[in-house]
């Protein structure tokens, strides 16, 4: 098992999760990476994803696992030959078996293009957005893990994987509270992080223990 | 701002974003210094227009060539479409997002009657007039080619050039001719004088009456250029793909097939050269599927060769090899057996031998049988796609359909019993089409559409697991309408341009109404033009030298009302004068 940590910039960014599964399967055909397939009916690429990213927002942490007895690195340079630098890998990790990074990540860090601010979420953090055509008021502070400057931008940590919380959609109430005009393409995702028996642990750091 | 970053960032505001970012992988280097550039404009949205065979096969050739470049644009949804306005955005091309305005040639790829509101769309949106009458030195070249210029009369007053037939070598010599023009600082007017006459290229406003325009076709079809390196779309297409071109061409013989007398002569690529191609398409794009095209892929010569070659090659890089548009006839349950499909899918197109006889469909009652075959290997889901209204067409006919359905059932349990077999009956409205031997047919009314619509959908109720869908009447009757349509329709298509009408072919987005008062308002009407025609009548399109006389026309027409077939071509030459464009190339 390979797992590669690959970029999602440019236009890339408007390529949705579902497009990226069946871009990753002709990926992998056209790398000559050898991939293994389920048994059954209809057998599909033994291939796993990090959680979905919205459409538009772009990231510097996604993850790939390949199913593979290949070397890592040969599996990089293949695949890095064989994709567009939008969507081009940057490390690659071996396992012993699937990490199951779907179901393991709970926070990821998003960078917004505007300058930190202060944010306070005591009085709770407020969004609505529309979802199949109906308008969804929530409160999202209990998704909110925190927010920090990154270099004099605002940085947010926000929950991820199973119970996550989309960085799209509390842009209309950040704006509200900043005065801002951040779009969905002015978001990008820089680190996804595990639960590691209870430790939140950054998946890199995660793969590379796992890896040893 | 300037206009690429205004455009940027209102694609996050629209649906489907990835449609209009390019940067798909294979995309060839279209910033090379080049002599001339085109932008090859597709009437319908990126999932359809990727899907488009001719337009990936011309836009490989002319990238491939040292002096010129080619970008692409597909027409932006509605959602796009307002944005654009809204910002003052032209519509930009795919690649670079130029302008369509600053290119030296757009060429439109023209493949049904119902995108003709789009091209104005398009237009529209690039903020280009309309009418090349119109359009000064400041405009490109504005060209159109694709299966409509079978007719071009309808769209013709918008075009300053049409390529008719195949545009692989025309395109080519066309650009050749505009950069030629430029560096001798020709006009737009001097360079459409040099390129009247050029094989396949029609000049609407130089063309004089009694002149002829000879189709083009490419020759030496085995070699032609084909895109090895296919473009992967960024999201889902229609035909998501890598597609071999098999031939071109057609020996059926079907007489209510435009395509089929279009394409001729039969051209037939080698099982090698066309093996390759598939191959390179895999290993360069990475498809998962693998699709064989033509008009009749079961007649291809060499179909066993073929796949002799690709089951063992998409089966080790798990490929699923898909043999489409089979007819019945060229069936053999030995190639159902290798390939993985759950649903077979064929085209009797008439419900009795009789009226089958009339079409000259070549398919009998015991081939019809042969697909017990399939079900033995494990089919348990079958297509089948009929046509009503065609000529002679009568209440048993249609009952013949019903009949069909009802045999295949009684073959499926005497050879399985589990599941129980799911048929789905597709029928289109006959439409008569130009370039066949029923182009003077009368179109049934609309009236009558809907009854014998109706008359099918309740034999087809009673019979259990078929599915029936049928074609639009109202889109049946502007099909037709456009297809035989001559020069004064153009004024009808703005018309009904300006009315809103737009994507046509969108069941959602078809208004009737808005046709029919386009029709009104420039004094026409649709029933004139989907009449019977007279023989002796002048047609719009008879200025088109298509190799196919219009006396075999009319002598196949006439065999039809008798009932009688004509063999495949494959079987022995029936002399319809196509081989004057070379002669059928079956190995």
């Amino acid at each position: 098992m390979v797992v590669l940590k690959h970029v999602k910039r440019d236009s890339a960014c408007f390529i949705s999760h579902i497009d990226m599964l069946r871009h990753v399967s002709r990926i992998l055909r056209r790398a000559g990476i050898p991939v293994k397939f389920s048994q059954g009916f209809n057998p599909h690429a033994l291939v796993f994803f990090s959680p979905p990213l919205a459409v538009g927002v772009s990231s510097d942490s996604e993850y790939l696992a390949i199913d593979t007895d290949m070397p890592k690195d040969e599996v990089m340079e293949r695949y890095n030959r064989a994709v567009p630098y939008t969507i081009s890998a940057e490390k690659a990790f071996a396992c012993e078996k699937n990490p199951n990074l779907q179901a393991k990540i709970i926070a990821a860090d998003y960078i917004f293009d505007v300058a930190f601010a202060p944010l306070d979420f005591s009085g709770g953090f407020e969004i609505e957005y529309t979802k199949k055509g109906e308008t969804v008021k929530e409160n999202v502070s209990d998704r909110i893990i925190n927010a920090f400057d990154v270099d004099g931008k605002l940085c947010m940590r926000l929950a991820n994987g199973n119970s996550s919380l989309r960085p799209d959609r509390i842009l209309g109430e950040l704006n509200r509270r900043l005065g801002s005009d951040l779009r969905v393409t002015d978001v990008k995702k820089i680190a996804q992080y595990v639960d590691d028996s209870g430790l939140t642990v950054a998946v890199d750091e995660f793969l590379t223990e796992s890896s040893k | 701002m300037d206009i690429k970053e205004k455009f940027e960032r209102i694609l996050s505001e629209v649906e489907k974003p990835a449609r209009y970012c390019g940067g798909e992988w294979n995309t060839p280097d279209v910033k090379k210094p080049h002599r001339a550039d085109m932008c090859f404009c597709f009437p319908e949205l990126y999932e359809i227009g990727m899907s488009n065979l001719g337009v990936q096969i011309l836009y490989d050739i002319v990238n491939k060539d040292d002096d010129f470049v080619a970008e692409r644009c597909y027409a932006p949804g509605l959602d796009l479409a307002a944005k654009l306005k809204e910002n003052n955005i032209p519509l930009l091309s795919l690649e670079t997002r130029k302008p369509l305005k600053d290119f030296a040639v757009l060429g439109f790829s023209i493949g049904f009657e119902l995108l003709y509101t789009n091209v104005l769309y398009m237009l529209d949106l690039a903020g280009i007039p309309f009418y090349a009458s119109q359009r000064g030195e400041e405009y490109p070249i504005l060209l159109a080619g694709g299966p409509c210029t079978v007719n071009p009369e309808p769209f013709a007053d918008f075009f300053d050039v049409i390529v008719c037939g195949e545009g692989e070598e025309a395109d080519i010599n066309l650009l050749r001719a505009v950069a030629d023009g430029k560096d001798k600082g020709l006009s737009k007017a001097e360079i459409l004088q040099l390129v009247n006459g050029m094989e396949g290229i029609y000049v609407p406003s130089l063309h004089k009456d009694g002149e002829t325009v000879k189709k083009a076709i490419v020759r030496d079809f085995e070699n032609a250029s084909f895109p090895s390196r296919p473009l992967v779309p960024n999201i889902e297409a229609v035909h998501d793909r890598a597609v071999v071109e098999l031939y071109r061409g057609c020996g059926s013989g079907c007489r209510f097939c435009q395509a089929g007398f279009w394409y001729r002569p039969i051209r037939e690529r080698s099982a090698q050269r066309c093996a390759r191609l598939g191959m390179d398409m895999i290993n360069s794009a990475g498809f998962g599927e693998m699709s064989l095209c033509s008009l009749s892929t079961g007649d291809y010569t060499h179909l066993e060769e073929l796949e002799n070659i690709l089951v063992p090659f998409c089966d080790e890089k798990r490929v699923n090899l898909a043999l489409p548009s089979l007819r019945i006839s060229s069936f053999s349950s030995d190639m159902v057996r290798q390939s993985r499909r759950s649903s077979l899918t064929f085209a009797p197109e008439a419900g009795t031998q009789r009226l089958r006889n009339v079409i000259n469909k070549n398919v009998t009652d015991e081939e019809i049988d042969n697909l017990a075959g399939a079900f033995e290997a494990g089919y348990d889901s079958i297509k089948l796609y009929f046509m009503l209204g065609l000529p002679t067409e009568t209440d048993e006919d249609i009952a013949g359909i019903a009949e069909i359905c009802k045999r295949l059932k009684g073959l499926y349990y005497l050879k399985r019993h589990k599941r129980g077999l799911n048929i789905s009956v597709s029928c289109a409205v006959f439409i008569p089409k130009p370039c066949t031997p029923f182009q003077w047919e009368a179109q049934i009314s609309f009236e009558e559409m809907l009854r014998r619509q109706s008359y099918l959908r309740g034999l087809l109720r009673e019979i259990k697991g078929v599915t029936f869908s049928w074609h639009g009447a109202e889109t049946s009757v502007l099909e037709a309408a456009l297809a035989r349509g001559d020069r004064r329709q153009s004024a009808v298509i703005e018309r009904a341009y300006r009315l809103g009408a737009r994507f046509d072919a969108w069941t959602e987005q078809f208004k009737w109404e808005l046709w029919t008062q386009a029709f009104a308002d420039c004094g026409l009407s649709v029933d004139d033009y989907i009449r019977e025609r007279g023989t002796d009548e002048a047609l719009p399109w008879d200025f088109i030298d298509t190799g196919v006389s219009k006396k075999y026309l009319l002598k196949e027409r006439a065999l039809g009302y008798k009932e009688i077939t004509t063999k495949n071509c494959r079987e022995g030459c029936n002399a319809c004068g196509a081989n004057k464009f070379g002669k059928c190339t079956i190995y």
